[in-house]
């Protein structure tokens, strides 16, 4: 019996440890990754993006673009010039601009 | 295509290929860049007009928004190729190609300003439809492997994805006001 409550104060005082932990632990590894687009096209998409991590959209280009994902997860306007910043949510998210239908590209976040 | 607008795509080709010449493979071709930045010019100055007068008589509001993203978009390329001569000392030249656009244009604005409601908003989106299927046209086969200056020609490379990005756009926007 001794032995069984010493084993779970043992796990209460891991788990009451560990979440503080892992929480600080997410804060630490939040990654921005950065989107430019310029020229009339989406650069190269970042790999390993996680859930929680900071997309930047970077717009390099004279005209005005937009980020929109086809199911409607995200709509980001890119004024020329702008840089705006998403927290990414886990999915595939092909996305387009809804100015230029030629650009396109897909963002995947795990 | 009705007749008018296959006309009208058809001087533009041959208007811009005969700037080219018939000693197109010679070293130096007979178009050179203060022309070519004219053509490009003229062709953004067309699509702003007819987004105006599309801004005038439309009120579907899938017309109006396409004929904004023209107009802003057809300013910003415009106002680069403006500072790209200022900074190249290039001064933009009249040539048979510019003419030929703006006479064509000049009539199907005449057309398009005779016709009303739906029946506008039909045409002017075929119009926008063939006039970039056109420039895209001379863009690619003349005056992008013409242009002589890097920056020139890599703001034509721009402005022909975006006129192939309208042309699909302009093509959505027929499809959806049938």
């Amino acid at each position: 019996m001794f032995r069984i409550v010493i084993m779970l104060a043992g796990l209460l005082l891991t788990t009451t440890w560990a979440l503080p932990a892992s929480a600080i632990g997410a804060n630490q590894a939040q990654v921005t990754h950065v989107v430019v687009i310029d020229k009339m096209a989406f650069g190269s998409m970042p790999a390993g993006v996680r859930a929680g991590d900071i997309v930047e959209w970077v717009n390099r280009d004279i005209f005005e673009h937009s980020a929109t994902a086809r199911d409607g997860s995200f709509d980001v306007g890119l004024k020329s010039g702008a840089t705006v910043r998403m927290t990414a949510k886990r999915g595939t998210f092909a996305f387009f601009c809804k100015f230029h239908p030629t650009m396109q590209a897909t963002l995947v976040v795990k | 295509m009705n007749k008018p607008l296959f006309a009208f795509a058809v001087s533009l080709v041959f208007a811009a290929s005969s700037l080219v010449g018939a000693n197109a493979a010679a070293a130096a071709p007979s178009i050179n860049d203060a022309q070519i930045a004219h053509i490009a010019y003229t062709a953004g100055v067309i699509d702003m007009t007819a987004a105006k007068q599309a801004l005038q008589k439309s009120h579907n509001p899938k017309v109006r928004a396409f004929a904004e993203e023209m107009a802003r978009d057809h300013a910003a390329v415009n106002d680069q190729a403006l500072a790209l001569v200022k900074k190249l000392g290039v001064t933009p030249q009249d040539n048979a190609t510019s003419q030929s656009l703006a006479s064509s244009a000049a009539a199907e604005q005449r057309k398009l300003a005779a016709l009303s409601g739906s029946a506008y908003d039909e045409a002017y989106a075929a119009n926008e439809v063939a006039y970039h299927k056109a420039v895209n046209a001379a863009l690619s086969d003349t005056l992008i492997p013409a242009a002589q200056n890097a920056e020139l020609k890599s703001l034509l490379e721009t402005g022909l994805k975006l006129f192939q990005s309208h042309e699909m756009h302009a093509e959505h926007l027929v499809q959806s006001l049938k």
